[in-house]
């Protein structure tokens, strides 16, 4: 696939993807790869890129000795360079009804899961067109959709998430979608305790489980959620994936009404995932609202860091290609510190 | 309790509105959809039901203070004293007290005062009543009381009008007032002299059913009176100054013949002294030598010595020299031969008005031609620079009168008159010559200008024949007075500001028509003229009583701010600039009519004279008034016994503390609101 290949352009904004472009999607952790990209890998390779001479030892592909040096030196070198691999990159998306909420006051406001397809597409376009291998995961209670990483699946990952976001705008998705694609690995994922915000705290983790298990190769996971579980229980499914080397980006998005608690008006406040009502006067829970929402976002944050994993919080009335500059900004800063 | 205003309760109406909004406010508490109650549930719980409470207290009190407004707009009392007025035998009385200028005669206005201070001596502690003095008009000077003070103080403070008499507009007000009581006796005393002109049978005023009428005839006393009943002026402006014969006409009312010297003053000095012998009940003309009349309006009082009744024993009238009015005919410089000939000779002979004509051409008329003019004949020409042009629209706009005689000019050239001053649009020129012309046919005789005509064989303009003429097209707020045969305007009004804009749309010469041949063209040149120019015939007299129309007079001094009308005892009103310009003269003598800022005595004089009539003493039976006001009905009347409304209110001040109470609550609920609010921010 080239960069030229033609694209759904519904997610890709231009403008998120100029802003994109000069930077590179440098992954953290080098994954072995067949086709040369950008991704540095610590295996020496083909590239343009000299790494440093090294003496000769039998096996080594005599085309890679240095002539020039051997004239100089009267010793077998071989000239290595640092090869450029490609990764997975796989785009895991929740779709549960919490991610339907959209300010009702906000004009033009996106709802959290279209938000979040936005983010996904322009980071899996950019991803292919480093000639890293997207795949797509959608779950709500368990796995809905799975498009296995491959260097050809972009069009399947945009259509997935244009479905999640089809399904997010119309209030129910396509029922072709349902588990179209979900391979038998995935199937036990199924069996798991539904998941809501609420009342099953720890739910992520089967989904998190089964996905690491059917992960052969080690990939960028971008998780996007608004994380309504306890900040332990979101480690503990993302160490599944940790642990089996993944570099893990926690995308965490949330409407602003969900952070400012803006309301007014007393009223019965409907939980989107469990269809639980409680009565509510905004105006006296505000502050202490306010104040659990960012110790829980804090929390993540560290928690997130604390297992070498990249955290960052995403509100859905940001420019989308402003929070995508200042988190592959910092992904760059990273890279460059190692 | 009771309430003055009981009205005001509708405000509790307005309860309904906090109510609405607490409800309202409840509907938007919907249900608000939210991603998680993760966090809210773990917020300490305070319930709405503690929060409803402290609403509805606060709603509780915002209605209670509208309750209280509304209440103390009522105007609450306690009827205490209401009840002991309500006690049988309590009496409304109105005193109907006769102030016309007959009053004046002999003792009668002395006794009639007696009478009324009498009327209130006997008053009881429970009655209350109303002093109305009436001549022309009625009024009541007091509402019903029982404060025998203020109505003596009224009673003093009164003085003979120079009004006639109208038993109807007294016996009218006093019925008016009996029928808003609620006491159970009412009585009119009547005191008057009681002269027969001032009731009429045709005055249908009746008194409620159960009133008592008593009456006071303070007349029956034997007047010799000689009044001065009406005088003529005769001017005679034919010699070199202008004169004018004065004739009074002098009745002697006293059954014995009298020997009366009439005195005629100009200006306030006494100019002739004639002794006229009267008959007993007869009159007697005194016709004064010619006596200079000098320029202006100037004043004349034809005055005998003082009799018993003083009111009718001079006359005055105003002397106004004949003013032409001023025409100035503008024409092009290469005007026709005759072009104003026709208009010009028919002008000169005018009378009643005359007329003072002055011709100008168009390049030698100046902006100040127009100062002191009445009318301006545009014949056949257009005013095109600008300065002229706007002081013509001025001079209109201020009352002026603008003839304009189009003929083939193109008054297009001139916006300025095309835009503000033309009644019509004027397109090209009618030429009916070959097929015989038309005539003008279609006449508004209502009209002022044709009214003259509007009789039978007194002017026949269908004798006329027009070959040519402009054809126009009114603008809108014109008036067509007059058409041609074939439906098109002859004669088109505008009214512009207070001047009068008039489109004769043929040649005012015999170059288009045949009119100027015709007699009918003299007496409607007249007419145009001194319609346009607004000319009224100055009238010598007033009567007391009449109206006087000064909005002509305040139009022109309308930049000025109004005129000043000032009555003969120096009470001053300003007419005109935004209020009323009609003004009731009630006053015998001489008013002065000035525009403000000008000295007195510089003002137009306006002679008023007192009601001729009321010279006639002749009495008609009390009884017989009393019978034609009276109804013969007994129906009971009701007795609820309450005080009128504003004694009742001396009773009550229990509106004041509910205000205060009000805006006590109002304040503890901003005060209570303003923390719930903080709070909860």
């Amino acid at each position: 696939m080239t960069a030229a290949a033609p694209v759904p352009v519904s997610f890709l904004d231009p403008s998120v993807l100029a802003r994109i472009g000069n930077l590179e999607l440098l992954a953290k952790v080098v994954v072995e790869g067949f086709i040369n990209g950008l991704h540095r890998s610590p295996h020496l390779g083909a590239s343009t890129d000299f790494a440093e001479h090294r003496p000769y030892m039998p096996g080594d592909d005599i085309r890679r000795i240095d002539w020039r040096l051997f004239g100089r030196t009267d010793r077998h070198y071989v000239k290595e360079f640092e090869a450029d691999t490609n990764t997975n990159f796989l785009v895991v998306l929740d779709v549960s009804p919490s991610m339907r909420y959209r300010a009702a006051e906000r004009a033009g406001a996106v709802t959290k899961l279209t938000y979040g397809a936005y983010l996904a597409a322009a980071l899996a376009y950019f991803s292919s067109l480093q000639r890293d291998r997207v795949g797509l995961v959608t779950f709500d209670r368990d796995i809905v959709e799975y498009v296995p990483p491959s260097a050809k699946h972009l069009q399947l990952v945009l259509h997935g998430l244009q479905r999640a976001a089809a399904a997010s705008a119309g209030g129910e998705e396509p029922a072709d979608a349902r588990g179209s694609r979900r391979s038998p690995a995935m199937s036990r994922a199924s069996d798991a305790k539904p998941r809501t915000g609420t009342d099953a705290p720890g739910s992520l983790v089967p989904v998190m489980r089964t996905l690491s298990e059917s992960l052969r190769r080690r990939s960028i996971v971008l998780l996007i959620s608004d994380l309504y579980e306890e900040p332990d229980d979101v480690i503990d499914a993302l160490t599944f994936l940790r642990g089996r080397g993944n570099d893990v980006i926690v995308a965490h998005v949330l409407d602003r009404d969900e952070l400012e608690f803006p309301f007014a008006d007393a009223g019965s406040f409907l939980d989107l995932e469990s269809g639980s009502a409680l009565p509510v006067i905004p105006d006296y829970v505000r502050t202490q609202y306010r104040q659990l929402i960012r110790a829980h976002s804090a929390a993540l944050a560290r928690r997130v860091g604390e297992q070498r994993m990249d955290y960052a919080l995403y509100d859905t009335a940001m420019p989308l290609d402003q929070a995508l500059f200042a988190y592959l900004a910092a992904r760059q800063r990273y890279s460059r510190v190692r | 309790m009771s309430f003055l205003a009981p009205a005001f309760l509708a405000g509790l109406a307005a309860l309904a509105v906090p109510v609405l909004i607490h409800l309202i406010r409840r509907e938007t508490r919907r249900v608000t959809d939210f991603p998680s109650l993760m966090f809210l549930q773990r917020i300490p719980v305070r319930t709405m039901r503690q929060q409803r409470l402290r609403h509805l207290l606060l709603l509780a009190l915002r209605c209670l203070a509208l309750a209280l407004l509304a209440l103390a707009f009522a105007r609450p009392f306690i009827a205490r004293r209401a009840a002991l007025a309500g006690a049988p035998g309590a009496t409304v009385r109105v005193v109907l007290l006769d102030r016309s200028w007959s009053m004046g005669a002999g003792a009668r206005w002395a006794r009639a005062k007696a009478a009324a201070h009498a009327a209130v001596r006997g008053l009881g502690s429970a009655d209350r009543a109303v002093l109305v003095v009436f001549a022309g008009s009625a009024d009541a000077l007091t509402e019903p009381t029982n404060n025998r003070a203020l109505l003596d103080r009224a009673i003093d403070s009164l003085r003979v009008s120079d009004q006639g008499t109208r038993y109807a507009r007294a016996i009218k007000l006093a019925g008016d007032v009996l029928s808003r009581t609620n006491l159970p006796h009412r009585e009119v005393t009547l005191i008057s002299d009681f002269q027969r002109h001032g009731w009429s049978a045709g005055d249908e005023v009746r008194l409620p059913a159960g009133t008592v009428v008593r009456t006071v005839d303070v007349g029956g006393d034997t007047v010799a009176d000689v009044a001065v009943m009406r005088v003529t002026a005769t001017r005679d402006d034919a010699a070199d100054r202008a004169t004018a014969v004065v004739a009074a006409q002098v009745r002697n009312a006293s059954s014995a013949a009298r020997a009366v010297a009439a005195t005629l003053s100009l200006g306030g000095r006494a100019l002739e002294t004639r002794t006229v012998n009267i008959p007993a009940r007869g009159l007697a003309q005194v016709r004064f030598a010619p006596s200079p009349v000098p320029a202006g309006a100037s004043r004349a009082t034809v005055r005998i010595a003082p009799d018993a009744l003083p009111a009718d024993d001079a006359f005055h009238l105003v002397l106004t020299s004949d003013a032409a009015v001023p025409v100035l005919v503008v024409e092009p410089d290469r005007a026709r031969a005759r072009q104003s000939l026709y208009v010009e000779r028919v002008l000169a002979i005018g009378d009643r008005p005359s007329f003072h004509l002055t011709r100008r051409s168009a390049t030698a008329l100046r902006a100040s031609d127009f100062d002191g003019q009445a009318v301006v004949l545009l014949n056949e020409t257009a005013v095109t620079r600008g300065p002229i042009a706007d002081r013509l629209v001025q001079f209109v706009v201020h009352g002026g009168g603008l003839l304009i005689v189009p003929g083939t000019e193109d008054l297009a050239r001139a916006p300025a008159l095309a835009s503000a001053l033309m009644p019509a649009r004027l397109s090209a020129v009618t030429d009916l010559s070959a097929s015989g012309g038309t005539r003008v046919a279609e006449i508004a005789y209502a009209h002022s200008v044709f009214e003259l005509f509007s009789a039978p064989h007194s002017g026949d303009f269908a004798a006329a024949h027009v070959f040519r003429y402009r054809a126009a097209a009114p603008v809108p707020g014109s008036t067509v007075i007059a058409r041609f045969g074939d439906g098109a305007p002859a004669l088109v009004e505008r009214v512009v500001g207070n001047g009068r804009v008039l489109l004769w749309t043929t040649s005012i010469d015999d170059y288009w028509t045949d009119l100027p041949m015709q007699p009918v063209f003299v007496p409607f040149v007249h007419e145009l003229s001194a319609y346009a120019a607004r000319h009224q015939q100055p009238r010598s007299s007033y009567t007391v009583g009449d109206a006087l129309d000064v909005s002509r007079l305040a139009a022109r001094t309308a930049a000025d701010g109004g005129v000043v009308l000032q009555a003969p005892s120096g009470v001053k009103k300003l007419l005109g600039a935004g209020s009323t310009s009609v003004a009731e003269l009630t006053e015998a003598g001489f008013y002065e009519l000035r525009a403000t800022g000008d000295a007195p005595g510089t003002g137009q004089p306006i002679a008023v004279n007192v009601e001729a009539a009321e010279a006639d003493l002749t009495p008609m039976p009390p009884d017989e008034l009393v019978a034609a006001v009276t109804s013969r009905g007994t129906e009971p009347m009701s007795a609820s016994g309450q005080a009128s409304p504003p004694d009742a209110e001396r009773d009550q001040s229990l509106w004041w503390y509910l205000v205060v109470a009000a805006l006590a609550l109002l304040v503890v609920e901003s005060v209570w609101a303003t923390r719930l609010s903080g709070a909860t921010s």
